[in-house]
C-alpha cells in the first residue's frame, strides 16, 4: 500500500468501516511509514473527539409548532379539495330556479336571525376540533414509536385526549395486547381506566389477561376489571385460577377477582 | 420491520394522502435533524425553523417521493435544500455562530485533566464552526448523524470515492485548524 493509499481508507479506518484486508495491509504500512502513522492518529484523535461534543436538543416549541402547521396543512387542503361534480350550470330547468331562488330568500334571512349568535358557537366548536384532533396526532404517534419510552410518552399523553376517542382507545387496547415492553403495557392498563365506560372496552381486557406473559400485567388487569365491575371476565378469571402455568400470585388474585365478580 | 422500511411504508403513505403519517416520522427524525442543522448553523433557532421548513417541504412536495427511495436520504436532500435557501436568505444577516467556550466560571478545585478536556472541545467547537460549510457538512453527516458513506453519497448525489476523499480532507482541515487553534492558546 502506498501512501496515497493510505489516504483513500482513513475514511472506513475513522468510520470502522476496513475490511480486514485492507486493515492488515495498513498496519504493515504504518511499520514502515511513520509520516502516515502519524497523521492518522492525530485524525482518528480529532474524529473520537467528535463524539464528545454535547447533543442539543430542540426546545419545548418545536413539538407544538409542528402540530399546528400539520393541522393547517391538512385544513387548507380540505378546504382547497375540488367540490363534488355538478349538473350543468343551464341544465336546472325552471323548476330548479324557482327552488333555488326561495330557498335563497330563506335562507338569506334565517341565516341574519341566526347568524350572529351560531357564528361565535362555530368558531369555539370548530377550535375545539382543531385541538382535540392534534392531541389525537400526537398521541397516535407517539404509541408507533420504537423506543419505549416515547410510547410511555404517548401513553401519558392520551390523557389529554377526549374519552370518546376510538382511535385512541384501540391503540391502547393494541398497546396493552401486544407492545412488547412491560411498563408500557402497565401504563397503558391504567390509562384505559378513563375509557372504562367505553363499550369497547367490555370483554376486551378479559381476553388480554390469558395472553400475557407477565404476571405484573395480569395483576393490573385483575384489578382494572374488578374497578370496573366487569362480569364478562369471570370465565377468564376462572381459567385463570386453574391455569397450571399461571404464577401463584396471579391465580390467588384471579380468585379473589372471582369473589368479587359473582 | 426494519425502521429504514417503516419510514418508507410510512412516506409512501404520507404521499398517498394519509398526511397523520407524518407525525410519526416527525416524531422519529425531528432531534436528528435538529442536530444536524445546529451542527451546520450553529444557531438553535435558525435550526428548529430549518426543521419545521423541511417538515412543510416533505409535505409540499410528497409526491416526488418514489417507492423504493430509501425516506432517510431523501429527508436530508430535502435538508440540504432547506439549509441552502435559508442561509441565502440570511446572507449578511446573521454569520454563522461559534458556540460559546464554556469555561469555568470560577477557579474551582476541577480535576485538571477535565478542565483540559473542556477547553479541547471548546477549541473544536470553534474549529468546526470556522471550517466550510460544505466540508463540516460532511462531517456532521458522517459523525453526527450516523450515515454510511453509502447514504452520504446518495445524498449528495456522488459516487462513494469522492465521500470518503471528502471526508478525509474535512477531517484534516478541521485537525489542522484544531492544533492551530490549540497552538494559538498555547503560546
Amino acid at each position: 500500500m502506498t501512501c496515497d493509499q493510505v489516504k483513500e481508507h482513513i475514511a472506513d479506518y475513522l468510520a470502522g468501516a476496513l475490511g480486514r484486508p485492507e486493515a492488515e495491509e495498513l498496519d504493515e504500512h504504518f511499520a514502515r511509514c511513520a509520516a502516515c502513522k502519524q497523521e492518522t492518529a492525530a485524525l482518528s484523535e480529532t474524529w473520537e473527539m467528535l463524539g464528545l461534543l454535547e447533543q442539543e436538543q430542540p426546545s419545548a416549541q418545536l413539538r407544538p409548532r409542528f402540530y399546528q402547521s400539520l393541522e393547517a396543512y391538512r385544513q387548507g387542503l380540505e378546504s382547497a379539495a375540488p367540490a363534488p361534480a355538478r349538473r350543468r350550470f343551464f341544465d336546472w330547468g325552471w323548476h330548479g330556479w324557482a327552488w333555488s331562488a326561495a330557498l335563497l330568500a330563506v335562507g338569506i334571512a334565517a341565516g341574519q336571525w341566526l347568524g350572529v349568535r351560531e357564528r361565535g358557537r362555530a368558531d369555539l366548536a370548530g377550535l375545539q376540533d382543531e385541538v382535540h384532533h392534534m392531541r389525537q396526532l400526537v398521541t397516535l404517534s407517539l404509541l408507533e414509536q420504537q423506543s419505549a419510552s416515547e410510547r410511555l410518552r404517548g401513553v401519558d399523553y392520551s390523557g389529554r385526549v377526549d374519552q370518546s376517542d376510538t382511535q385512541v382507545l384501540a391503540a391502547l387496547l393494541q398497546a396493552v395486547n401486544h407492545d412488547p415492553n412491560v411498563n408500557v403495557r402497565l401504563a397503558a392498563v391504567d390509562a384505559l381506566r378513563r375509557f372504562a365506560a367505553s363499550p369497547s372496552v367490555k370483554g376486551k381486557l378479559d381476553q388480554s389477561l390469558n395472553k400475557q406473559d407477565s404476571p405484573l400485567v395480569q395483576l393490573a388487569l385483575i384489578d382494572f376489571l374488578v374497578d370496573t365491575r366487569d362480569k364478562s371476565a369471570v370465565r377468564s378469571l376462572a381459567a385463570l385460577e386453574r391455569s397450571p402455568t399461571a404464577d401463584k400470585n396471579v391465580k390467588e388474585k384471579a380468585l379473589w377477582g372471582l369473589s368479587q365478580l359473582q | 420491520m426494519p425502521e429504514t422500511r417503516a419510514d418508507n411504508v410510512l412516506m409512501q403513505k404520507v404521499r398517498d394522502g394519509d398526511l397523520a403519517k407524518m407525525a410519526v416520522l416527525f416524531e422519529r427524525h425531528h432531534r436528528a435533524l435538529f442536530r444536524y442543522f445546529q451542527r451546520l448553523t450553529g444557531n438553535r433557532e435558525f435550526s428548529e425553523d430549518l426543521v419545521q421548513d423541511v417538515y412543510f417541504r416533505m409535505l409540499k412536495y410528497r409526491h416526488t417521493y418514489r417507492d423504493g427511495n430509501p425516506f432517510t436520504s431523501w429527508m436530508y436532500q430535502v435538508a440540504r435544500n432547506a439549509h441552502l435557501d435559508g442561509a441565502q436568505k440570511r446572507k449578511g444577516e446573521a454569520p454563522l455562530s461559534e458556540e460559546p467556550v464554556r469555561e469555568p466560571a470560577t477557579a474551582e478545585p476541577d480535576p485538571s485533566e477535565i478542565l483540559r478536556r473542556r477547553q479541547d472541545l471548546g477549541l473544536l467547537r470553534r474549529a468546526l464552526a470556522a471550517l466550510p460549510v460544505e466540508k463540516r457538512e460532511v462531517l456532521v453527516l458522517s459523525r453526527f448523524q450516523n450515515l454510511k458513506y453509502e447514504q452520504i453519497a446518495d445524498i449528495l448525489a456522488c459516487d462513494v470515492g469522492t465521500v470518503k476523499v471528502r471526508v478525509y480532507r474535512a477531517i484534516k482541515a478541521l485537525s489542522q485548524i484544531f492544533f492551530e487553534l490549540a497552538g494559538e492558546k498555547a503560546s
